[in-house]
């Protein structure tokens, strides 16, 4: 059996990433659900500033 | 002397092995120890993080770490994959074509597949922290 393959550009993968594993933080860290969402909203928000604020700052790198 | 030793361990060695219970069924499904702690919120969670982190990786074709590998980092490889118990194996009995080492996305599926593993270990401990009595 094989599933069709997906591609996904860089920007992408870091979303679908950052979306998951920010679920998985605040269902660890946080007892309550809107405690757990904003938590999850947060996460999720830091992995993309962080994310692009190192590709920007490794962009003079690539040149 | 004899009993009172062995009502204050029955409860103790019961605890024990119903976190060990949570643990094992936490580590082969993920979110099936907080379903059995009925934590509904948390088990749904981390099936969706470890269940979409794993599927999404085995889209991207990323590599599934065979037991036997020749080097240490295959190896670490395994026990992050491993982690993610059921989808795992699901993942292993499907993979017909092996990684796509040509594409970055290869690459990206193979870091997918290992966080699967990561996160679902994460909600191991929670489970088993629950369990115990050692958290909420």
């Amino acid at each position: 059996m094989s599933l069709a393959q997906i591609h996904l550009s860089h920007f992408g993968a870091m979303v679908i990433f950052a979306l998951l594993v920010s679920v998985a933080f605040a269902c660890a860290g946080r007892r309550t659900i809107p405690t757990r969402i904003k938590y999850a909203l947060w996460c999720f928000l830091l992995f993309l500033a962080i994310g692009v604020g190192i590709a920007w700052l490794m962009y003079p790198l690539s040149r | 002397m004899a009993t009172e030793v062995s009502l204050h361990t029955t409860p103790t060695r019961q605890k024990l092995a119903s976190a060990a219970l949570v643990a094992i069924t936490a580590w082969i499904v993920p979110g099936l120890g907080h379903l059995l702690l009925r934590r509904w919120g948390r088990a749904l969670g981390f099936f969706f993080a470890c269940g979409g982190l794993a599927l999404a990786g085995f889209a991207l074709r990323g590599e599934i770490f065979s037991p036997h590998s020749d080097d240490p980092f295959g190896a670490l490889g395994f026990i992050a994959d491993l982690g993610s118990g059921i989808f795992y194996f699901v993942e292993r009995m499907f993979e017909t074509a092996g990684p796509d080492i040509s594409r970055a996305s290869g690459d990206y599926g193979t870091r997918f597949i290992a966080a699967s593993g990561i996160v679902n270990l994460l909600g191991v401990i929670d489970a088993l922290g629950i369990a115990r009595g050692r958290r909420s």
